[in-house]
């Protein structure tokens, strides 16, 4: 039956192909771009470390020895003041001493010239973590060679680095790099490791760097003691301690300001409460806070999918644009509802000699909603050159994000299950008025 | 031809109608909204920058990680500049415009109590520099210019403001010579007008629509030390290319030593700038006229369709009215008229729909509040759509000749 009504629908787009032409034009504009918006939001919406980002948490708490922020001005002024919940190093070595976590990290993006030993290769400005030896294996950076450093070479701020794949192979013309050694900021470090590039999307951890880039990742990692003995130093903090002045662009000073972003690893809900607590408890330590108006203790324990969303790290412009795109898309399925409506009413005494030989209302209306289906479907398969064509003008735009907008076999699915919900959608009412063809009155006038 | 016969033919055929009327509401809907994006888009980009921007030059931004300049650094570097051939003005600055590196913001407060947001320029010379036009009061003295940075308090620091700022604070009477004070300090002793600038576009350009573009003030300070330098620089129209050069050359001998080699100062025109800043801006309205022109054109082919399919099934009853005496331009009337009844009926879905995804997206974005006055234009807009869309098949309608009425009876 279901091959009779395809026939049946494929002979019937063929009759008046003008039509039929347009209302699959119009269905594939309306799916390109609903898909292409669509894509680039779920590319924006993934989640950056699958199976891992579940148990980390982004632990804050607020130490910083000076008045809290006038934000008020700023509001006025349309501007939002970013602070990433950072800490500051004295907090932050507390906190990892206390072990009170599976693993714990302290981690902060530097930039760096770095050169192989004789300084023979140089690659400036390098992307580098610097960051404690937790971080590897919490955030699941895949080593190819070698190890990653340990706590005790954390305590030591020994010189050590563990380098990705492509900077290997770019100083040394191998990837076998491991006993090697670099020279970070005119510094030297001996790499130990060699990973796999490591570029999670969004960069969720360090968010004060950039969020989502198809081009920035960081290419080293070292324990930031080391980091700091080699002159290298953070961007810049969220806050200092009124004790120093923090002159914007400066370097912060790593004792007084708050540049570390602090990550930890939970894995049950009973460890995240108690974790909490215990961070509340770690605030409400530090007397000298009341002095600066602080006297209810502020912590923050963030999961992934929180952080993001406190962070906005989706621009709205990417949700405006699929609301912009899903209405275009209603205006072309009611337009191609009328074009097949129309269609189906030219062969009304077709559909009556049908009736009249037997044909039942449900037939009829099952085979117009399989012709509307093959419509948006056909349409489905013209939208998928037209999406990838959408996406390839927004990767044109270098708004930072835009680079990652590509299909992925998710999202091409989705693209035909929407042509068909689609094509069912529109065809309804259309196939619901050619099924209630009166049989007798049709016959009778043709 | 009576409204009754026409009303009671749409009503008894209401399918086709009905799928015009809602395209039409849809239509109307993504088109007033798309537009008044689009308008707040373009306010920054028509809006006038008042400055001599073919003739400026901006040096943005000298910084370094671990030093900062000494205010006698500064000042040589500036007369430095202003020594320059080609080169008729120059200031050090803080705060310039299509410059987004540093933003200086202030709130002020009119004699009435109005209060506003605005943004400053603040340079030794920036009238000069600038290229500004005075309207009214006069420029700083030399001797009323304070360091910035400086906190001595006493007298009200002098400013330079807008035309449309003194419009917003002073509504009524001369604004030279009035007062301003800060919402935020009480014990601050507050600024006063010296002179009123006719334009000046403000450097936080996503604020610069619904007439608070000009939002700009130049105050009486002039930069001591700094952490990150700026420079304006005016020159000479028909050395242009030379002072460039110049101006290039002087700031890499003065600070090639001292500034971080990564973020190297960007020396250009403000042309250049603005061509810069509105790049995204231009992106998105591109995308917008994109969605326009979609949504126009599939609304038109949907109306010829659906109305010419019409015509097709009503030949007979066209027929008839032509061999009762109809003439061509009846028909054509009778189409054009009906179009216009659904039409208005959907614009009319479409302008409450059009509200209704404005209030949505106002409470989930952040986005102001569609004016009243978008709602008639989508409205004209389709009903011009419409009868432009009803035309073909409307004339194709009024050749069917009045014979057919009586064959196939």
């Amino acid at each position: 039956m279901f091959r009779y009504n395809f026939k049946l629908a494929l002979h019937g787009l063929r009759r008046f192909p003008k039509s039929t032409t347009l209302a699959v034009l119009t269905v594939a504009l309306g799916l390109a771009a609903s898909m292409t918006t669509l894509a680039l939001l779920h590319m924006l919406s993934a989640d950056p470390l699958p199976g891992r980002s579940d148990h980390l948490y982004l632990a804050w708490v607020d130490t910083v020895q000076a008045k809290p922020f006038n934000t008020e001005v700023f509001k006025m002024a349309g501007i939002t003041i970013s602070s990433y919940d950072r800490i500051r190093m004295p907090d932050a070595e507390a906190l990892l001493g206390a072990h009170r976590a599976m693993r714990q990290t302290a981690l902060a993006d530097m930039s760096a010239d770095v050169e192989d030993g004789n300084g023979a290769h140089r690659q400036k400005d390098q992307n580098l973590l610097a960051t404690t030896s937790d971080f590897v294996p919490m955030f699941g950076v895949a080593l190819r060679y070698g190890r990653s450093w340990s706590a005790t070479e954390d305590a030591d701020r020994r010189p050590v680095a563990v380098i990705d794949e492509n900077l290997a192979q770019q100083l040394f013309g191998t990837t076998h790099a491991v006993d090697r050694v670099v020279r970070i900021n005119n510094k030297p470090f001996q790499v130990i490791g060699v990973s796999a590039a490591y570029a999670p999307q969004p960069h969720f951890y360090e968010l004060a760097s950039w969020s989502f880039s198809g081009s920035e990742h960081e290419s080293v990692f070292v324990p930031y003691g080391a980091a700091l003995d080699a002159g290298m130093s953070a961007y810049g903090p969220d806050g200092c301690d009124d004790s120093v002045t923090q002159k914007p662009g400066a370097a912060p000073d790593p004792q007084h300001c708050a540049w570390l972003s602090y990550w930890v690893q939970l894995d049950t809900p009973a460890q995240v409460a108690s974790y909490r607590e215990y961070l509340t408890h770690y605030v409400e330590q530090q007397k000298s806070l009341a002095g600066f108006g602080k006297k209810i203790a502020k912590v923050e324990l963030l999961g992934v999918s929180q952080w993001l969303e406190k962070q906005n790290v989706i621009p709205d412009n990417v949700r405006l644009n699929v609301w912009m795109a899903g209405s275009f898309l209603l205006l072309c399925m009611v337009n191609v509802a009328g074009l097949l409506a129309a269609k189906f009413m030219r062969r009304s005494g077709e559909i009556g000699i049908r009736r009249a030989l037997g044909a039942t209302r449900g037939s009829i209306f099952t085979q117009h909603v399989i012709e509307a289906s093959v419509v948006c479907v056909i349409g489905g398969v013209l939208a998928l050159p037209l999406t990838m064509l959408g996406l390839k003008i927004l990767r044109l735009q270098d708004d930072g994000f835009t680079d990652l907008a590509k299909l992925d076999p998710l999202m091409f699915t989705g693209l035909f299950v929407l042509a068909l919900a689609v094509g069912v959608l529109v065809g309804l009412l259309p196939a619901w008025r050619a099924s209630a063809v009166e049989p007798g009155l049709q016959v009778k006038s043709a | 031809m009576s409204w009754r016969a026409m009303f009671s033919t749409l009503y008894r055929h209401s399918l086709m109608p009905l799928l015009v009327l809602l395209q039409v509401a849809l239509a109307c809907a993504i088109l007033c909204n798309v537009l008044f994006l689009v308008w707040q888009k373009m306010q920054p980009m028509l809006a006038p920058s008042g400055v001599a921007g073919h003739e400026l030059i901006l040096v943005d931004q000298i910084s370094s990680t671990t030093r900062s300049w000494s205010a006698a650094e500064v000042q040589t570097a500036e007369e430095g500049l202003r020594r320059l051939p080609g080169v008729r003005a120059a200031s050090a600055a803080t705060g310039l415009p299509m410059v987004l590196t540093t933003l200086m913001i202030f709130e002020f407060k009119g004699p009435s109590g109005v209060k506003i947001g605005v943004n400053g320029y603040i340079g030794d010379g920036l009238v000069k520099t600038l290229g500004l036009q005075l309207v009214a009061g006069r420029d700083f003295l030399p001797a009323e210019y304070r360091e910035y940075g400086d906190t001595n308090a006493g007298a009200p620091l002098p400013v330079i403001i807008t035309q449309a700022m003194a419009n917003q604070l002073i509504p009524d009477g001369q604004p030279v010579g009035k007062l301003l004070s800060d919402p935020n300090e009480s014990t601050d002793p507050g600024y006063r007008v010296v002179g009123v600038v006719r334009h000046l576009l403000r450097n936080q350009l996503g604020m610069a629509t619904d007439g608070k573009a000009d939002y700009t003030v130049l105050t009486a300070q002039k930069i001591g030390k700094a952490d990150g330098l700026s420079f304006a620089v005016r020159v000479d129209p028909s050395m242009r290319e030379a002072a460039l050069g110049e101006v290039r050359s002087f700031i890499h001998r003065q600070f090639d030593s001292t500034m971080d080699s990564h973020s190297p100062a960007r020396i250009s025109f403000y042309d250049e700038r603005r061509d810069a800043a509105f790049k995204s801006q231009r992106a998105a309205l591109w995308l917008f006229a994109g969605v326009s022109l979609s949504v126009v054109i599939v609304t038109v082919i949907g109306i010829m369709g659906l109305t010419g399919f019409w015509v097709q099934k009503r030949t007979r009853q066209i027929g008839i009215r032509r061999a009762l005496g109809a003439r061509r331009g009846d028909i054509i009337r009778l189409f054009l008229v009906e179009n216009l009844l659904i039409v208005v009926m959907g614009v009319a879905v479409g302008m409450l729909l059009a509200f209704g995804c404005n209030l949505l997206l106002m409470h989930y974005y952040e986005l102001p509040r569609l004016p009243w006055s978008y709602l008639p234009i989508g409205g004209v807009l389709m009903l011009l759509l419409g009868q432009l869309a009803v035309l073909s098949p409307a004339m194709r309608a009024a050749r069917v000749p009045p014979i057919v009425a009586t064959r196939s009876l």
